[in-house]
């Protein structure tokens, strides 16, 4: 592991061992990894790697997934999230989720930001205000602001996925995992939602699953290889895609394979 | 093994700047020769091959932006691109300052004012440290690149003094100021090209580091 990401003074996301099987299937060998608190961190490596099925042991999302088994810690702001007394829902609305698809619910606009606030007890009176917060973080408010009431299944791919990030900012989460959030969108959508990642990092902290290599080297500060369920290096996103320390970082992100 | 045509590319590119540099060696070498000698028919044939030489390296530069543009070259292909980018511009113009030095037999009527040995020392270790760069290219030898850099130092420590005696010459003799004047120029281009030949060692060690150094 590169020396810049050793010892993180406050990590947001602190991973010890990470260890995870399907049935008799190792997906994640000993994974160990300190994420820095508002940065955007980049996974990358080829298919079937573990990078989505690392992002999701952030949330417990794996919880989900029959005969799947995990060992080892995973700690997001000093707690260990795989602790006894944890919350599940807590935990998901404090660590947000973005997926491959863009998935609104299908209702309105305005209900989409809203479902998150409504069931966590937010107040009908603060509720214009959450969601017009979200949406303007979400560089969507100008396109919807006039129609927060038009079904969300009638706007573009790229919309949709921002009015998700929006919809996942509404509960105001600390940290935001995206799961190759911009691979079903149009280039511009991409830059515009990659804008929109960066942007973001002030106020929060990110974890992205990408397979676009171009598009970690644009915008994430740190950037993780992954290669048949090992992290085979982690490191300041600069110095991986300048000089990598390990030859299958190398080989993989000049394409000599993946 | 994948993306097989730019892996043609990048050892296409690296071969074209390893030919480019024996030919600027070879122009290099031509255009000593016919200022010790005062050979006018080897200057001449050495000014006819800078146009040649200057569309070789544009071919280069050519290729690289192809490279940069279409392929988004990481990590050691980024940093072979971006140093054959600097060493090509490094050769340019060592090739251009070996066509001055090829054009000052045509100006010393009378021959030259003194023995040229420190020049020709100097030209030798300029030479030296052009072949040694070139190679530590070739094989990525940092420590080849930093021992060729290293010589810079006595090719100054020769300007420095044939510059002095060619100043007390002149100040002696008025009547030897215009060739001698041509001399000061020739160890200037000397000296110059010494620094180039650092600049490649220098572009050596961030290829094969990814780390950027002064050697001069």
């Amino acid at each position: 592991m590169t020396e810049s990401v050793q010892n993180v003074s406050q990590p947001q996301i602190e991973v010890e061992n990470l260890n995870l099987w399907y049935g008799e299937k190792q997906a994640l060998k000993n994974i160990s990894m300190q994420i820095p608190k508002n940065s955007v961190t980049a996974l990358i490596g080829p298919s079937g790697c573990g990078k989505s099925t690392f992002i999701r042991c952030l949330n417990r999302m794996n919880d989900l997934i029959k005969n799947c088994r995990i060992e080892g810690k995973v700690s997001i702001e000093g707690r260990d999230i795989y602790g006894q007394d944890v919350d599940v829902v807590e935990l998901r609305k404090e660590v947000g989720m973005v997926f491959q698809k863009p998935n609104p619910f299908p209702m309105s606009i305005y209900d989409n930001v809203a479902y998150g606030p409504r069931i966590h007890g937010a107040s009908k009176k603060d509720l214009d205000g959450i969601v017009e917060q979200a949406l303007r973080s979400a560089a969507i408010w100008e396109e919807t602001s006039d129609r927060l009431k038009s079904p969300a299944l009638s706007l573009s791919g790229g919309q949709q996925q921002r009015l998700c990030i929006a919809r996942t900012l509404a509960v105001k989460p600390r940290t935001i995992l995206f799961d190759e959030p911009t691979s079903a969108l149009d280039p511009i959508s991409t830059s515009r939602i990659e804008d929109l990642i960066m942007n973001l990092k002030k106020d929060y902290t990110i974890v992205i699953v990408t397979h676009n290599m171009q598009q970690a080297a644009r915008i994430s500060d740190y950037t993780g290889f992954f290669l048949m369920g090992e992290l085979i290096e982690f490191g300041q996103t600069r110095q991986i895609f300048h000089n990598p320390q390990e030859k299958s970082t190398e080989d993989y992100i000049t394409g000599r394979f993946g | 093994m994948v993306r097989e045509r730019y892996l043609r590319q990048l050892d296409l590119l690296k071969e074209s700047v390893l030919s480019l540099g024996e030919i600027v060696e070879l122009i290099f070498r031509d255009s000593m020769t016919s200022v010790i000698d005062l050979d006018i028919g080897l200057a001449e044939k050495t000014l006819v091959l800078e146009p040649g030489v200057d569309k070789f390296e544009e071919e280069i530069e050519a290729s690289i932006f192809d490279l940069l543009a279409l392929q988004q070259p990481m990590a050691s292909d980024l940093r072979l691109i971006v140093s054959s980018l600097k060493i090509s511009a490094d050769l340019r113009r060592i090739v251009g300052l070996s066509i001055n030095i090829a054009k000052i037999p045509g100006r010393m009527e009378g021959g030259h004012v003194k023995p040229l040995v420190d020049t020709k020392r100097m030209a030798d270790i300029a030479a030296l440290m052009l072949k040694d760069s070139l190679m530590a290219f070739e094989t990525q030898d940092v420590e080849l690149a930093k021992a060729a850099a290293a010589r810079d130092e006595e090719v100054d420590k020769l300007f420095y003094s044939v510059w002095v005696e060619l100043i007390e010459m002149m100040a002696k003799d008025t009547s030897i100021i215009s060739r001698a004047t041509n001399l000061l120029f020739l160890i200037r281009y000397l000296e110059r090209i010494a620094d180039h030949c650092c600049n490649i060692c220098e572009s050596v060690v961030y290829l094969a580091t990814a780390e950027k150094v002064r050697l001069n």
